[in-house]
């Protein structure tokens, strides 16, 4: 067994900084690509459910029972989200590694916290976190609520020890007012700051792709090329294995072979779940959006979805933890691009809402 | 060379026994010692119970105490698991009538397993049958548009009065379940039949049953073996494989299905792979909105279940092996008649 100590949630570095979830990470350089969940009153966007309101493809979002989404936590967590003071020295924010503008990751390798330090891990993006029920490439928690807080206090992320992050904000009038609003409470804790940061990140989807409107019978809305594609991600290249479902994930941990060539390989889940049989896996991310989210891979080792679609079909690194759904796929070079194809046109949403910086308390 | 399992003949009907919460239920070990037993069937006649481990195939007289034969025999090994590891060889039984006995394989690579059917007498057999002595051998079925590996781990079997169904675990981008028609009593080709996964979004099709009315296919879908709640419990048309319900169930791992004969409750074994301590077996309350789980015992590594006409209900386990003991840890336990 390898030397790894149990992990305290929300205590380990993710990516190499951070801002928000782990798990999640999101690249893309588009200014917006989500959507929001809307909430009562408001009009459902272009492309969303006409009922819920959520983007075609993807199923409604459930908020905890003791979180739930109201319009006012929701402008809260996203002021949270984008505040720099969040940070031990002012300078990183959740949105610096997982920017909207870069697909909600930051398109680096690993991303860069207080003091220039970098850790192991590529951020992962904030993309449908919502429907995750791991958050952190290691799945060290739960729910969004319980990750939230993790990279803020993270040392080499965003470095600021919560009693000091309440004391900061207690500090902000305008941040006392709101939380006043929205939580009733006289003083900001940091339990309210995670909940309200939680539900902005609910309100990051992405959905209504051209997949999911051929889905719905709008056959023009792939290439042949992309539908081509799309046949070989649910057959013969054995990705449907894993990014199954509305997101694209099964939600679970598996050993892709991905640094696991190295003298030290990061065990992934395994510092975890004390599983052997867990060493070297990472949970499977959401590839919506994928083509935004640049570099791949929880070491943001693969640069370009080409790459990708070449590590899959060499059948992963062996080695003896290396998942049974990795195995030689022989893909011809045209089977290759027409999968490359359809993970870029087939799954990237339409920019549909403005995520940008909001203006601050 | 045919091989002796370990426990063969090794039998016992101790007064140890695994206390529920329900304190009047109690699984009572039958047979110990067994070799990660996977499967279990009962003669409808004689009420022999087959049990598949991963030697072989036994043939138990549930006498007091119970008295275990060898079947069949000469099966490989495969490994399944990453840590923990166990040998795996034969792993879902069957009856097919009153003569055959369906043996569902997990010993060998995906793409080349098969579908084995033994004949088999009302009495043990003088020599243990050899695997490769099968009277039917339905697939392999190899790497091609439905499967793109190829499948295999063929683990639990329904038979219906046209056609028994078996789960496998090959291609986990369709998680099929497999169909042979019953024709004059005999197997016919093995086939796909229902793609579970594009269909309740979760992997592995593992425990089966048939409905008491015989219109329902009833499949646990096991899902993830390190994410715990996303099992699933799905019905189907048997005639046509369409999906009729899904439901969550909150379980770890279904690994077994059956429904009691006595009260025509369904019941199911969760393994439990993300934390054994939790699994167990379970009473599935199933409405038209939602299943609720309710544990009746807890048991260590639960693999199988069987009612017998009078409702016992016999479990297999894995088992967890004491520090440094060398003997096999499975079990094949009864619960009596009741639920």
């Amino acid at each position: 067994m390898p030397q790894c100590s149990r992990v305290v949630p929300g205590l380990l570095p993710e990516a190499g900084v951070s801002s928000r979830p782990p798990g999640r990470h999101l690249k893309l350089a588009v200014p917006a690509l989500l959507t929001l969940v809307l909430l009562p009153g408001q009009v459902p966007t272009q492309g969303a459910d006409a009922q819920s309101g959520h983007p075609l493809g993807l199923p409604a979002v459930v908020a905890p029972k003791d979180n739930p989404q109201t319009p006012a936590k929701i402008a809260l967590g996203k002021q949270l989200y984008f505040d720099r003071r969040l940070s031990a020295d002012n300078t990183v924010s959740c949105a610096d590694c997982h920017n909207p503008a870069k697909g909600f990751s930051n398109g680096e390798q690993f991303a860069t916290g207080i003091k220039g330090q970098k850790g192991g891990r590529n951020s992962p993006t904030v993309l449908n976190a919502a429907y995750q029920t791991f958050q952190f490439w290691d799945g060290r928690a739960g729910t969004l609520e319980q990750q939230a807080l993790g990279p803020i206090a993270n040392p080499i992320e965003m470095g600021l020890p919560l009693p000091e992050m309440e004391k900061r904000l207690n500090a902000i009038a305008g941040y006392k007012t709101q939380f006043q609003q929205v939580f009733g409470v006289a003083e900001i804790r940091a339990s309210e700051v995670a909940k309200a940061i939680a539900s902005y990140e609910r309100t990051v989807l992405s959905g209504n792709s051209p997949y999911d409107r051929f889905q719905q019978g709008e056959v023009e809305a792939l290439s042949e090329q992309a539908r081509e594609g799309m046949k070989l991600f649910f057959g013969k290249a054995n990705c449907a294995a894993c990014h199954a479902g509305p997101n694209f994930t099964d939600n679970a941990f598996h050993n892709i072979g991905i640094g696991m060539d190295k003298p030290e390989p990061d065990v992934g889940r395994e510092a975890i779940s004390q599983l052997e049989g867990d060493r070297g896996s990472f949970k499977t991310p959401t590839v919506r959006d994928v083509a935004r989210s640049a570099p791949y891979m929880h070491d943001g080792s693969l640069k370009t979805l080409a790459e990708v679609v070449e590590h899959y079909d060499k059948g992963g690194h062996a080695n003896p933890w290396l998942d049974e759904e990795l195995f030689p796929l022989k893909l011809t070079a045209a089977e290759k691009a027409a999968l490359v194809k359809f993970l870029d046109e087939g799954l990237t949403s339409p920019a549909t809402q403005d995520h940008a910086p909001p203006k601050l308390p | 060379m045919r091989r002796l399992v370990p426990s063969a003949g090794a039998l016992l009907l101790t007064g140890l026994s695994t206390v529920s919460a329900f304190a009047q239920v109690k699984a009572v070990p039958v047979l110990e010692g067994l070799d990660n037993p996977s499967g279990v069937a009962i003669h409808a006649k004689t009420g022999h119970l087959f049990v598949a481990t991963h030697p072989a195939v036994l043939r138990v007289a549930p006498t007091t105490p119970a008295k275990s034969f060898v079947e069949v025999d000469a099966f490989k090994t495969d490994v399944y698991g990453k840590g923990p590891k166990y040998d795996i060889g034969p792993l879902g039984v069957a009856l097919l009538g009153d003569e055959h006995l369906i043996v569902g394989d997990g010993s060998l690579a995906d793409a080349a397993e098969l579908v084995r059917v033994f004949k088999i007498g009302a009495n043990p057999p003088a020599q243990p049958t050899a695997a490769d002595n099968a009277a039917f051998k339905l697939g392999p079925i190899g790497p091609g548009e439905a499967s793109a590996k190829g499948e295999g781990n063929f683990y639990a079997i329904a038979v219906g009065p046209k056609a028994f169904y078996i789960t496998a675990n090959g291609d986990d981008t369709k998680g099929w379940v497999l169909k042979a028609d019953i024709v004059d009593g005999k197997p016919g080709k093995l086939v796909p039949f229902i793609a579970t996964k594009p269909l309740v979004n979760v992997d592995a099709p593992v425990g089966i049953t048939m409905s008491p009315d015989g219109k329902q296919l009833v499949v646990g879908q096991m899902g993830e073996v390190n994410m715990a709640g996303d099992s699933q419990l799905s019905f189907y048309d048997p005639e046509t494989g369409k999906l009729i319900k899904n439901h969550a169930t909150g379980l770890n791992d279904i690994a077994g299905l059956a429904y009691s004969p006595k009260t025509g409750k369904l019941y199911a074994v969760d393994y439990s792979w993300v934390d054994t301590k939790n699994g167990g077996l379970f009473r599935l309350d199933v409405t038209d909105s939602g299943v609720k789980a309710e544990k009746i015992v807890s048991l260590d590594k639960p693999t199988a279940m069987a009612f017998d006409k009078e409702g016992n209900l016999y479990i297999t386990e894995f088992g967890t092996a004491a520090e440094g003991s060398k003997t096999a840890p499975g079990r094949l336990v009864k619960i009596a008649a009741g639920l």
